[in-house]
């Protein structure tokens, strides 16, 4: 079963065209959804939440047909949105029960499972106290326990890491893993984090004027270059780069500070370069194929020309 | 921990330096918010790097002048930032969203260059020069409350440089930013380095922080645990191994030939080709390993230091 | 992450959503200690009927006695009576019950006014609309919720302690009291004896009926306000001008200028009084001032306010962004 099937989707707003032509089917897993700014990523996910009517098309999350009315498609769908959404006054463990209560369940349903979804995600400490005196850390958390609360299949994810410290992000990014892999939960991520999305999806869809210009894993869209290397340098590069050259080697890039990115010959090995810093008494402190990286892709997909749907 | 030795000023200045923190402690009641920091900054980019509630935003703000440090001075250009005077050549990017919403954006870049004393027309001027630097020029008419995020900190980056100044501190400047606008903002950055400005910037987005400089100041429980390039600083650490990762075709091999090299303390074999080998002495050790892999002719496909990022680096001094 | 457990549901009902969001909302609002000051006001005027209906119905058992001590009062009892009775309408009639609603009525708009901003106001300003709606409720359940939430503070002070006066009144008064003036239904027979029935005393179902067309007024009205003015001072400084401002132009026009007495329509809370008497069986005569317009264009006003609000609100609602 897809996840999401889209076909021939198009949203308009007046004579602007959000969403053209947009068909997609989606397999389960984590999802990274990828766009600039007013690429139409928000229109998507409200579409797909079932708040927004599409212009044109068909509209399948869930192997449910959604209309308007996506009540039914919200129940299966925990949404963990960018902006705040606190209620002042109200305590963590309350605003957990009130969502397990919007969700269906009964006061007592809703209270054991509010402490039990507190405690794995580590808010047990904080539970009794206002929403207001969370830290960006917790309120994060807080969202993504509302969104939790009646166990559904499928999360969408607004910027989940926003805000959060690179310790809280590796948290955070721990516990969507978990959810995808060990609870069987899909994930659809939209963010603007390119790094966050190549450390836990498995897919990306990436949109650029309304259109999927991009869908697939991210193994398979990206360029593989087996004559380009990437190479950290401890030392003086200058007479390094110089040999390089003279090897038949070309600098793509060299940012001055020991980081090159080079394209070798045809017969090149990866020993001539231990070769060469040993040669010129550098040391080589990192080393790997420069296969094209999730953000040249980004880049690559949204600078192609397209044209102007009507 | 960290031997940095921070009675000396840690300076990351090539010439004359823009910022001066000499000796800087702030309490927040009971609380030691920032830690007898000592720090000089010159043109160019500096990274700050820490994690929540390490004092990276008090020391922007004591920078900034926005707070009064307790013990030791701060000196822009010479002046205190405290000082009227000062708030003509310190730009500040704050992280905190408060606007007027219902100015417009351009309206309230404007009122702000007015502030800074410019004319009417001279403000006009510049904000419009500054909107366009931020890529808010034709969108900033409409009412602050209705912006995204993005559009938000776009006119926050405007207020900041609108007034020209020598020393730009840059609190988050990437949130709520598509890559799009990002590699927009770098540019504007490297731009404003380049005419001499000094930018201090706290990003949590470290990998993009490392792209636009290789100068860091890394603080962690309120003091400045080492300042200087990525690789200097790292090397300071040098208590801490350095653990490098090497993906070859013959793990065992490897694993057993690098007890070889003095430095070594431990080597770790995991699945799929991969060697984690421990070490102390960082410059030595990489060249004996060179030297090794030579030598033996060992086939390798990828070689990684796992601690030369900013995250890394960051997520080791939390630990201790 | 420390096992995370997949929710099993014993029950499998879907219970409702109305009663969650209501309950949330009047928690909030009662979390502050000036709700509970004012409720304590409210509750003083309560007494005040309470004990009054006690002492009249005490008073007129002790008319042989010249004078009768209450605490260290001494008076003459038929002047109590007289006042109690006649003055302050402690009779058990229709006068009473509208009296001491009016009465509340102050306290009422008050209490509504701080919630306001805590029951729907917060709600805009602090993105936690966006919360609501993106579960699976329609948006008119997130205003049921929040109408039954006011619905069940206005009660608490007016319809609640106004059936405790009605219910007092009868076992002080008489058993009778309680159907008096009911409609005739018609005769049972148990065995030879024939009981006729009759239904209850309608001024029952008119203290139910103001009280319902208090709630729904000032409901609707109090949402509409707070979703546009979303903090408290402000909210508390429109309501006072649309209750007592606006009484006070009303007054002075009618009144004072003499003009006609459809301006006094402008008054929402006398419009109130005004549907509620009828509701009682009170004709527009029993105002200390005479000039009043019909009880039915005080209707036909109050449902023009209440529709501009509500066309408001879905405007409001349907506008917010829940997907940024």
């Amino acid at each position: 079963m897809a996840l999401i099937e889209l076909d021939h989707l198009c949203r308009r707003y007046g004579e602007q065209l959000a969403l053209a032509d947009v068909t997609l089917r989606a397999e389960p897993g984590i999802i990274g959804l990828l766009g600039p700014n007013g690429a139409g990523k928000s229109t998507l996910l409200k579409i797909l939440l079932g708040l927004l009517r599409a212009s044109a098309g068909t509209v399948r999350v869930l192997d449910m047909e959604v209309r308007e009315s996506g009540l039914c498609l919200r129940r299966q769908i925990g949404y963990m949105p960018e902006a705040d959404a606190i209620i002042p006054g109200m305590r963590g463990v309350e605003f957990i029960i009130l969502a397990g209560q919007l969700h269906g369940l009964s006061r007592r349903q809703a209270s054991r499972r509010a402490h039990e979804i507190l405690s794995c995600l580590g808010l047990e400490e904080v539970r009794y106290r206002a929403l207001e005196e969370y830290s960006t850390g917790m309120k994060q958390r807080i969202k993504l326990a509302q969104a939790l609360v009646h166990d559904p299949p499928l999360l969408f994810l607004d910027e989940p890491t926003s805000g959060l410290d690179p310790a809280g992000r590796d948290h955070m990014l721990g516990l969507l893993w978990d959810l995808g892999h060990h609870h069987r939960k899909s994930l659809v991520i939209s963010t603007h984090l390119l790094g966050d999305v190549e450390r836990i999806c498995d897919t990306v869809i990436i949109l650029n004027h309304g259109r999927v210009i991009r869908h697939g894993r991210v193994a398979d869209l990206r360029a593989e270059r087996p004559d380009r290397y990437w190479l950290r340098i401890d030392g003086d590069t200058t007479d390094f780069v110089k040999e390089l050259m003279l090897e038949g080697a070309r600098i793509l890039h060299d940012n001055g500070q020991g980081d090159l990115r080079v394209a070798v010959p045809a017969n090149w090995r990866v020993i001539d370069f231990f070769a060469l810093a040993d040669n010129q008494d550098v040391a080589i402190r990192g080393l790997d194929r420069d296969d094209e990286h999730l953000e040249e892709l980004f880049f690559r997909a949204i600078d192609e020309p397209h044209e102007a749907g009507v | 921990m960290a031997s940095a030795d921070i009675a000396d000023l840690a300076t990351l200045a090539d010439g004359e330096a823009i910022l001066r923190i000499l000796r800087v402690s702030k309490w927040y009641g009971g609380v030691l918010g920032v830690n007898d920091v000592s720090l000089a900054l010159g043109p160019g980019i500096t990274a700050l790097v820490g994690a929540n509630g390490a004092g990276k935003s008090t020391l922007m703000r004591l920078a900034a002048g926005q707070l009064r440090a307790d013990l030791g001075e701060v000196r822009v250009c010479g002046i205190s930032p405290l000082r009227p005077r000062a708030k003509a050549i310190i730009g500040f990017m704050p992280d905190g969203d408060r606007f007027y919403e219902d100015m417009s954006g351009h309206t309230f870049v404007a009122t702000l260059a007015g502030l800074h004393g410019y004319s009417s027309a001279e403000a006009e001027r510049r904000t419009r020069q500054v909107l366009e630097q931020v890529g808010m020029a034709g969108r900033s008419e409409r009412p602050l409350r209705n912006y995204s995020k993005g559009m938000r900190q776009r006119i926050k980056l405007a207020q900041a440089i609108v007034h020209e100044p020598s020393l730009l501190i840059l609190d988050e400047p990437f949130a709520g930013i598509d890559p799009v606008g990002r590699q927009q903002f770098m540019r504007l950055f490297r731009g404003l380095a380049a005419q001499g400005c000094c930018l201090l910037v706290s990003s949590h987005e470290l990998d993009e922080v490392e792209k636009l400089t290789n100068r860091i100041a890394l603080m962690a429980h309120g003091k400045l645990v080492g300042a200087g390039t990525l690789t200097d600083v790292r090397d300071l650490l040098d208590q801490h191994p350095l653990t490098v990762q090497i993906t070859v075709r013959e793990p065992r091999r490897l694993a057993a030939l690098l007890w070889r090299i003095s430095d070594v303390r431990g080597v770790e074999v995991r699945d799929e080709g991969e060697v984690i080998v421990r070490a102390l002495a960082p410059r030595r050790f990489l060249q004996g390993l060179g030297a090794l892999i030579l030598e033996e002719r060992i086939d390798v496909e990828r070689l990684r230091t796992l601690d030369d990022s900013a995250e890394a680096l960051l997520r080791y001094v939390q630990r201790t | 992450m420390l096992q995370y457990a997949p929710l099993t549901v014993a029950d499998g009902r879907r219970h409702s959503v109305i009663w969650p969001i209501a309950m949330a909302a009047v928690a909030l609002s009662m979390r502050r200690r000036l709700s509970w000051i004012l409720y304590g006001l409210s509750l003083l005027v309560f007494l005040m009927f309470f004990f009054g209906q006690y002492l009249l119905s005490w008073a007129q058992g002790q008319t042989a006695e010249t004078t009768i001590r209450i605490g260290f009062i001494r008076t003459d009892p038929t002047r109590l009576i007289g006042v109690l009775r006649d003055a302050l309408h402690m009779n058990g009639g229709a006068q009473t019950y509208r009296n001491f609603v009016t009465l509340q009525g102050s306290m009422v708009v008050i209490v509504l006014a701080l919630a306001g901003s805590v029951l729907i106001g917060n709600d805009f300003r602090c993105g936690s609309l966006a919360f609501y709606l993106a579960k699976p409720l329609a948006r008119w359940h997130y205003l049921a919720g929040k109408g039954l939430a006011v619905a069940l503070m206005v009660n608490l002070m007016t319809t609640l302690p106004a059936l405790v006066l009605f219910v007092q009144y009868g076992f002080l008064d008489s058993w009778e009291y309680f159907v008096r003036d009911g409609q005739r239904l018609g005769a049972v027979s148990i065995g030879s004896v024939r009981i006729p029935l009759q239904g209850p005393n309608p001024l029952l179902f008119g203290i139910v009926g103001y009280g319902a067309l208090l709630t729904v007024c000032l409901s609707i009205m109090l949402l509409a306000t707070s979703c546009w003015l979303r903090k408290t001072v402000p909210l508390i400084m429109v309501w006072t001008t649309v209750f007592f401002f606006f009484r006070l132009v009303a007054v002075a026009l009618v009144d004072g200028l003499q003009y006609d007495a459809r301006w006094r329509l402008l008054d929402l809370w006398n419009d109130m009084t005004l549907v509620g008497g009828t509701c009682l069986g009170l004709g527009s005569e029993s105002f200390r001032s005479s000039r009043q317009p019909a009880a039915a264009e005080a209707l036909v006003v109050l449902s023009m306010v209440c529709v501009a609000c509500l066309i408001y609100l879905s405007r409001q609602i349907r506008a917010v962004e829940v997907v940024g």
